[in-house]
Formats: C-alpha cells, sequence, structure tokens
C-alpha cells in the first residue's frame, strides 16, 4: 500500500503512523459530546477519511480518503491548510 | 594541559563515520564523508513564508525552495525537508554560521544548530544507484529524482536525508551521527558485491 504523500510523492505505508478518523470534530471542553468523540467510533465501509502522520519522511499530518473494503488509497491532502 | 575537576578545555572532533574502510575488489561506490559541515534546521513562523524566502534570497542568493528540492550549492544549499522546514548545509567552514543564520532569519523561522546531530555522506560511482536500491523504497533514477531532488525516507529502519546534486549521479545522505554506524553497517553490506572505495 502506498500514500501519495502531498509534500514527499508516493511512498511506502511502513514510513507513516495511522491517527484514526479523520471526520470527527472536537467539543467544546466541558460539553456531553465528549465522551462520544473520544469513545465512539463508527465502523464504516467503503470510502473514510482518516489522519495519518508521515512520521519517517516529512513530519506532515495527512488527511488521508481511503476505501477501508478494497485499500485503496483514493487521495490525501495536508491535515494543515497553511501547510498545503 | 592539565584539566581540572572534569572540565573540559578542548574538545576534538571525531568523524560520524570514522569506520568507513575500502569493502570488496570493485570501484562500484565511491565514499566521502563531508567533514566540518555546518547544518541547520529552519523551520518557518506562522505565515511568514514569503518574508523568509524574500530573506534568503537578499542574504544568501538562494531561491528557497517550496517542495522536496534543494537549491544553492555544496558551499551553502537549503534542502527541503517538509513543510515550512528546511536542513541547511554550509561548508565555506565560516566561524559561527549557524548563530549568523539564525539573526539574518530573526523572526521569520526558528534556526536550530544540527552540525554535531547528522554524519554526511557524499556517494557517487557506476553502481551506487544499485547499491541505494538495496535499502531506499523510492526511485532514485534520473527521471523521477532528478538532480536538486530532496528525500527525507528511511533505509533499514533508519531516518535519511538524501538529497542528489548532478546527475553522474552524486548523491548525498544525511544520517543521524548516532545512527552512522548502524547505516555504515547497511552500506557495506549492499555494496560489498559491487566495491566501495574511499575518495
Amino acid at each position: 500500500m502506498r500514500i501519495p504523500c502531498p509534500f514527499c510523492g508516493p511512498r511506502d505505508i511502513t514510513e507513516f503512523a495511522y491517527h484514526g478518523d479523520a471526520t470527527l470534530t472536537r467539543p467544546a471542553p466541558g460539553d456531553a459530546a465528549m465522551h462520544d468523540y473520544v469513545y465512539l467510533r463508527d465502523n464504516p465501509t467503503g470510502v473514510h477519511r482518516e489522519h495519518w502522520y508521515h512520521s519517517a519522511g516529512c513530519h506532515a499530518w495527512l488527511t488521508v480518503t481511503r476505501n477501508v473494503s478494497t485499500h485503496e488509497i483514493v487521495g490525501a491532502e495536508m491535515a494543515h491548510k497553511e501547510a498545503s | 594541559m592539565r584539566k581540572e575537576y572534569g572540565c573540559v578545555l578542548d574538545l576534538t572532533q571525531i568523524s560520524a563515520f570514522a569506520g568507513l574502510r575500502p569493502v570488496g575488489s570493485g570501484r562500484g561506490l565511491i565514499v566521502r564523508e563531508r567533514i566540518g559541515l555546518a547544518l541547520a534546521t529552519v523551520m518557518v513562523r506562522k505565515g511568514r513564508t514569503a518574508a523568509l524566502a524574500a530573506a534568503v534570497k537578499e542574504q544568501f542568493d538562494i531561491a528557497l525552495p517550496a517542495g522536496p528540492h534543494g537549491s544553492g550549492s555544496d558551499s551553502t544549499s537549503f534542502l527541503g525537508t517538509g513543510p515550512g522546514r528546511w536542513l541547511v548545509t554550509h561548508d565555506a567552514r565560516t566561524p559561527g554560521f549557524v548563530d549568523s543564520l539564525s539573526r539574518k532569519l530573526e523572526g521569520l523561522a526558528s534556526v536550530v544548530d544540527q552540525s554535531d546531530a547528522y554524519g554526511v555522506l557524499r556517494l557517487s560511482g557506476p553502481s551506487i544507484l544499485e547499491v541505494l536500491a538495496k535499502g531506499v523504497a523510492i526511485d532514485l533514477s534520473a527521471p523521477a529524482f532528478p538532480a536538486g531532488s530532496v528525500a527525507a525516507t528511511v533505509v533499514a529502519h533508519i531516518g535519511v536525508t538524501l538529497w542528489k546534486v548532478d546527475e553522474t549521479p552524486t548523491i548525498h545522505v544525511a544520517v543521524a551521527r548516532s545512527y552512522a554506524g548502524s547505516f555504515l553497517h547497511w552500506l557495506e553490506t549492499s555494496a560489498a558485491i559491487y566495491g566501495m572505495i574511499m575518495e
């Protein structure tokens, strides 16, 4: 599996660390939704958006669009707007 | 000179690749350690990329690369190693280079001295690409990785920064100094069949 890093180009999956669901938004502190944000996860099929960290390359956080059924990587972009 | 109470008055420069020695019988890989380099990481401050590029142009007459590319020369180069981050190499033996770099980029970027953090090798020779292909998972041949390209990647689980300076090809590689011995072990083993010599 390869991830097309927007900075480095296509790189082997072993250069990256997986960090989970990129579709969540952190709620305000003290909000009752914090429990769900921290602990509850959907188990989707098909195309999903997730965070990956290019730990052995450019050290950028990426938002990767991946089909979790086929493992096809549909795309990758910088998680941080200013970095892209 | 007498040392008192463990106070070290004289520091000796010890090369990171002091164990470098010829391997095998051929001349497939030619290696030279770049000794005495000044190295620094430069990380741009928020929203100051354009101002940093202008300052680098004015102070060094170097076009700050936006992607994984290098600008400059062996004397002074800016190597793009990540978004908003560069590895600066300086080989002109200017005393206090990193301090002066830090002052020149004041307010625009964070400058951290890495001179004693990396060992740097200059690699060339007819078998260089075959040797590196044994550990580098990216294509280093000319169309995919032309002169001026920079890559931060791993070799045998060891983080490396590679940059190609010409199409001979000549490739420079920076390795964290504490991993220099392990990297050299990989390099010697991989180059043995082609032969490795010191320049």
